[in-house]
């Protein structure tokens, strides 16, 4: 039975449309695959001596030990924003003579597969083979792989019950929340004593019991909870949301694109992939945190201007990227209704200019490190306004890419708007604000160069209908194919 | 209304459409019928300019409608759910479509009493968005909305499948007010023999992307339909 199954993933998988779609992503993702195992691999391996380095007088394994519940925390966080849960179309299976449990084992074990279960044996191997090459005893070692990897099987299940059940998530995170409080303050370090405990483990090869236990015990608890609700209408089921009501007739004051403003309102509040992309633009946010806080950095103020754009720019860049695919399951209806392409695409543009200014004012923090690099996130904010959202909606606009509203990205198969068209409108994204600030940075001086980089995004919104038409006769070229590829999805 | 002229459409080398001349006058309610591949919604979507005519045009009202879109606002269409904006509520489906052809809350609100009946009380007020209603609800739904903003040409594929019985009667009251009363000119597709000669004042039958049957709707018709489906030849 189960091999039958696994041949029905399979063809799910091979035949999946984006799977299906030129050689050329085929390859693409092959690298980006190869690239992300390379570093979890590289990483691993090299973990060992970066921190016999750090903390010459404490073993490495010890040092992980102390580190490892930031890790099991940040994957929990990480799956629940990114891990697709296993909603198998079971309806077809409820009917043929097959055992739930069957099903139900299927289902669970499939999610042992996931890319952030692989992740994590492309770290930990590597790391593992080192501590046995420099003499590490072989039955701890293995124990305490083994359990890592219960934790991190326990992390995949309990995840799947976060997911489903609210109580879980609000207990699991008020406590998560108490306790960095009290980590953060210096009150109480919780880490101590759990990082104590994970020495415990790799010291007493025999204690793999309790995380093999805690394991078992999840997949028992997902087990019991999918059986008792093996309905359409239960756990496995997609559920009805209930109803948001805000009232957003305040909105009426943006005279004529209110309409479209309206519902790309809703078209983000409502829908499970936008969501998702809302939450990712916030963590690009703290981007410029890894450039500001580094030396070697502040010698090259080019990768600073890059950075800064970054800082503001996510969600123009994350959802910009994508307009009409946003709007791909109802498009019929948009291009058979009296619907001018300029309204359309100027309550995008609002939008993505609103999210930069939001982000601009959350990024005053940054203040910290001084005025001039302040003055860069606001040229790079500028910048971003005037230039960056109209090439991103230039790129977004050779985008034929259909989207599942309603559906989480999946954290690798996400090939949904994804082509080489759009890597190429990339470029100038990134190289266009380095350029603009580093000539005449170089040729003058620092201040100047802010100065070029924030009047270009000036020059942009000077240019904005300009730029709007030109937009706009993409959209009217490629009506047809556009209605036609959006009509390929399932 | 509607002049379609030299028509066709092929994929690969494929013909699925290829109509030389029909004409819909004005007020007219237009049925469509044929199996499954016989061009009823290629057709559609010729006249919704979805997709791109390979020969021939079709003219709305004086509007070529692949060269202009000056057929929208007096035009207007339900063809399947991707004409429903999922995660929208009924009411805000409607004063959507309504802002688009320029119709204000109040407009909407009133031509929805209308149809109170035909909601059934499962439409409005349901604190439910579009993609969790049923497929007769949704079609509901789409239904009216395209006869939002005074439409005077509407195209309607498929009304009558999902639909419960007794919605399926207060559909047909609907569309033969619309035609007869409002002089609205109205295009349906159909597998349904019997609604359709109901409905409709002029039947034509596509067969493999062409015309084979047009006929002004009479009390023999139904008879003459069946026969042509089932195979048989009219005595």
């Amino acid at each position: 039975m189960i091999k039958r199954f696994l041949s029905l993933e399979w063809k799910q998988f091979s035949r999946a449309s984006y799977f299906q779609k030129g050689i050329a992503i085929k390859i693409l993702l092959f690298f980006a695959a190869l690239y992300f195992g390379g570093i979890a691999v590289f990483l691993g391996v090299g973990i060992f001596f970066i921190l016999k380095k750090a903390v010459p007088d404490v073993d490495p394994i010890e040092t992980v030990n102390n580190f490892l519940i930031y890790w099991v925390l940040f994957d929990l966080v990480i799956r629940f924003f990114m891990q697709q849960l296993p909603v198998m179309n079971i309806k077809p299976l409820m009917a043929i003579p097959i055992k739930r449990k069957t099903i139900v084992h299927f289902l669970l074990g499939k999610t042992t597969l996931s890319f952030f279960n692989i992740i994590t044996i492309l770290l930990f191997v590597p790391f593992c083979v080192v501590l046995l090459v420099k003499g590490y005893a072989v039955l701890n070692v293995i124990c305490w792989f083994l359990s890592i990897m219960f934790i991190t099987l326990s992390v995949n299940f309990l995840n799947f019950l976060i997911n489903k059940n609210n109580t879980f998530f609000y207990i699991i995170t008020s406590v998560l929340a108490v306790l960095v409080g009290l980590e953060f303050y210096g009150i109480y370090k919780t880490s101590e004593p759990i990082g104590m405990a994970f020495n415990a483990l790799f010291n007493n090869p025999y204690l793999v019991i309790i995380p093999l236990g805690l394991l078992i015990g999840l997949y028992r608890l997902n087990f019991s909870y999918i059986i008792n609700e093996f309905y359409l209408d239960g756990a496995i089921s997609k559920k009805v949301e209930k109803v948001d009501t805000t009232d957003l007739t305040w909105m009426n004051r943006f005279g004529s694109i209110t309409i479209f403003l309206k519902n790309d309102v809703r078209l983000i509040w409502r829908n499970a992939r936008p969501k998702q992309v809302l939450m990712m633009s916030f963590l690009f946010l703290f981007y410029g945190l890894i450039f500001y806080t580094q030396e070697t950095y502040q010698k090259m103020p080019a990768f600073l201007a890059f950075a800064s754009m970054f800082v503001t720019g996510g969600f123009l860049m994350t959802f910009g990227q994508l307009v009409p695919s946003w709007d791909s399951e109802y498009y019929k209806l948009l291009m058979s209704q009296n619907i001018p392409y300029r309204k359309y695409l100027e309550s995008k543009w609002y939008l993505m200019v609103v999210a930069v200014a939001i982000s601009f004012v959350l990024s005053t923090p940054y203040l910290y490190f001084g005025w001039k690099i302040f003055g860069m996130i606001a040229a790079g904010a500028l910048f971003n306004i005037g230039l960056n959202s109209f090439i991103t909606l230039f790129g977004g606009a050779l985008n034929r890419v259909p989207i599942e509203l309603n559906v989480k990205a999946k954290a690798f198969g996400n090939t949904n708007g994804f082509n080489p068209t759009q890597m190429l409108i990339a470029l100038p994204k990134l190289v266009l604000p380095m350029l603009l600030f580093y000539v005449p940075y170089k040729l003058i001086n620092f201040e100047v160069g802010l100065i070029v980089l924030a009047l270009s995004g000036v020059l942009g919104i000077v240019f904005k209908n300009f730029f709007l038409s030109k937009i706009e006769s993409i959209y009217q070229k490629g009506k047809y194919k556009t209605i036609a590829a959006f009509a390929e999805k399932n | 209304m509607i002049t379609t002229s030299n028509l066709s459409k092929k994929y690969n080398n494929n013909l699925v459409l290829k109509i030389d001349s029909l004409e819909i006058p004005r007020g007219q309610s237009f049925g469509l019928v044929g199996n499954n591949g016989a061009g009823k919604t290629t057709y559609f979507s010729l006249l919704l300019d979805l997709i791109q005519p390979t020969t021939g045009y079709i003219n709305n009202n004086n509007v070529l409608v692949h060269e202009s879109e000056d057929w929208k606002p007096f035009t207007s269409s339900f063809i399947d759910e991707s004409f429903l904006i999922g995660y929208l509520t009924a009411e805000e489906y409607f004063y959507f479509i309504g802002e688009l052809r320029n119709q204000n809350k109040a407009d909407v609100d009133k031509l929805l009493a209308q149809f109170e009946d035909f909601f059934h009380g499962e439409i409005l007020k349901q604190k439910k968005y579009l993609r969790d209603l049923s497929k007769g609800n949704q079609k509901k739904a789409g239904i009216v909305a395209a006869l939002i903003g005074n439409p005077e040409v509407i195209i309607l594929d498929e009304p009558f499948a999902n639909l419960d019985p007794t919605t399926q009667i207060r559909l047909k009251g609907i569309i033969k007010d619309l035609a007869e009363k409002q002089g609205v000119t109205v295009l349906i597709s159909s597998h349904d023999l019997m609604h359709v000669t109901d409905v409709c004042e002029r039947i034509v039958v596509l067969e493999k992307g062409e015309i084979i049957k047009d006929l002004a709707t009479n009390s023999a018709t139904l008879k003459e339909l069946e026969a042509h489906f089932s195979g048989t030849t009219v005595v």
